[in-house]
């Protein structure tokens, strides 16, 4: 009897033990998935490093990609393209020249999807459109819209944000080129917490996988997700704590013009967009993580947009305290502007391949979570 | 006979002994280098929401088990414990091998050295050790219970 009594003691232990620890294990799932709390998973090597190109120039910008092939944009040598050859590390100066004479320009952003470039300028406001190879920029468009940013999403189609004439404040929006130009904005896209320009200010992202736009706040915890159209809008939260923008802005000067008090506090610095992920490297500590590592290397953080949660994160390592200025994700390779350098990594399976959201079990998922989710998940149609 | 009855003393106590050093050693270890036992844990990919208090929760278990596993009177409680314990972990292991989304780097604590698989059978061995002790140390068996 007895000895039957330990055998029941004996089996009760494990069981509760085993009980215990699955329990543990299912709601810390929970817990790092869907409550947003501050906490990062680092998975083993998502990406690995092929080796640092030094490109000279710290003006550079990434442009866009053709293939294996980087396009670098100067910002202090608007006409000026530096194409790389990622696999190769070859390195080739192009000059981009206007069809017409006299363009007058101020401020040229230049931005390359296959098979075209674009030379953007908002504040003229015009875009130029040429050829890959051939380098001849043509009119596209002229006088239709100003625009503090643009995005080519493809030879028709371009995301912008811009001012709303209407409120004043800074504004989303598409123009397509049909016969004509179609302006299209939706103010309800940014929401405004303080003055509605500053506050609001972040990156403009795509991914032309899944067909998808976006947009990430430099100054608190959200971005926002779009189809082309800038409908299905999905608003997520980052990981991070900061739900209203901490800045603060002095009286406007003689001629008007606002500018920034004290240094803001970014959130959300860089970032870019690859098949179902959105990446953006911030520079806030986690739980459990250590200060040294912020002087070495800079994280990102990878989040599912389609699934709505956060995925996992990792490092981009500093050069000669140097960090990253911007980043981008094209066909496994992770491209990282430090410096005059850049850092090209190897993306590795299966953080990148997409096979998260294209997994059912993962989709069925998402929509159960999506109903009953802490996070602010919104969608207007 | 005479020498089985020997060892129905003897093991319990070996185990006890056997057990105690065991914690005694891996939660010193965790407290030695305790920043890098609570960041391990902390991205380890089971608990990390929990780490803030389990960092401090596996040590303080591990010392109390090893010092009451020594005391006659708590022995049976303490063998109780520390087969919990070690199924907790072995579990532990299993979940993160099977379950999780990605396998980390180090498992930190007690004897980093050791592999994954290894850990299981070292686990496992303890498992069945303390079964042992447990069974053997039950108070008063009525002679019939053991079969020999």
């Amino acid at each position: 009897m007895i000895a039957n009594n330990s055998y029941i003691k004996i089996f009760g232990t494990m069981g509760l033990s085993i009980g215990l620890m699955v329990i543990l294990f299912l709601s810390s799932e929970q817990e790092v998935h869907r409550n947003n709390a501050f906490i990062r998973r680092y998975p083993p090597h998502p990406i690995t490093k092929l080796y640092d190109l030094d490109v000279i120039h710290n003006s550079y910008y990434i442009a866009g990609f053709d293939r294996d092939l980087l396009y670098l944009g100067n910002r202090s040598a608007p006409w000026h393209l530096l194409q790389v050859n990622m696999r190769t590390r070859d390195t080739l100066p192009i000059r981009l020249t206007p069809s017409g004479n006299g363009l007058r320009y101020r401020s040229i952003h230049t931005s390359v999807l296959p098979p075209y470039f674009f030379v953007m300028d908002g504040t003229m406001p015009f875009i130029l459109r040429g050829r890959l190879g051939e380098w001849k920029a043509h009119a596209w468009m002229e006088g239709a819209a100003f625009f503090d940013r643009a995005v080519p999403v493809d030879s028709h189609l371009m995301f912008i944000r811009t001012i709303s004439s209407k409120t004043q404040k800074s504004t989303l929006g598409i123009i397509k080129k049909t016969t004509g130009f179609q302006v299209a904005l939706d103010t309800t896209l940014l929401e405004a917490q303080i003055d509605g320009i500053f506050d609001v200010d972040g990156t403009m992202v795509l991914s032309k996988e899944t067909s998808k736009l976006g947009y990430v706040y430099y100054y608190r915890n959200q971005f926002m997700t779009m189809n082309l159209e800038m409908k299905g809008l999905h608003r997520h939260r980052t990981i991070d704590t900061v739900e209203t923008a901490q800045i603060s802005l002095a009286e406007p000067n003689l001629k008007g013009d606002v500018s920034m008090k004290s240094p803001p506090l970014f959130i959300n610095k860089a970032t870019c967009m690859s098949r179902n992920l959105l990446l953006i490297v911030s520079d806030r500590l986690g739980k459990n993580e250590s200060e040294e590592m912020l002087d070495e290397a800079t994280i990102v953080d990878a989040y599912d947009y389609l699934k709505g949660s956060y995925e996992y994160s990792f490092y981009i390592y500093d050069i000669k305290k140097h960090k990253v200025r911007e980043f981008a994700v094209h066909e496994g390779y992770l491209v990282a502007l430090l410096d005059t350098q850049i850092s090209v990594y190897e993306t590795r399976e299966p953080y990148f391949d997409g096979s998260i959201s294209t997994n059912n079990q993962n989709i069925k998922d998402y929509l159960l979570a999506s109903s009953g989710r802490r996070s602010k998940t919104r969608t207007t149609e | 006979m005479k020498g089985l009855k020997h060892l129905q003393v003897w093991i319990p106590y070996a185990v006890s002994i056997l057990c105690s050093i065991l914690f005694i050693y891996a939660a010193t270890s965790k407290l030695w280098d305790f920043q890098n036992f609570k960041t391990q844990l902390g991205q380890s990919p089971i608990l990390t929401a929990y780490a803030e208090w389990v960092v401090w929760l596996v040590p303080l278990t591990e010392y109390i088990l090893a010092f009451l596993i020594l005391a006659d009177r708590f022995r049976l409680i303490a063998l109780y414990g520390t087969l919990g314990l070690m199924t907790m972990f072995t579990t532990y292991i299993v979940l993160v091998l099977n379950f999780s989304d990605y396998i980390p780097c180090t498992c930190g604590g007690v004897l980093e050295a050791m592999g994954w698989t290894e850990h299981i059978i070292f686990n496992a061995f303890f498992i069945v050790l303390v079964t042992l002790a447990i069974l053997l140390s039950t108070p008063k068996l009525p002679p019939k219970a053991i079969p020999t």
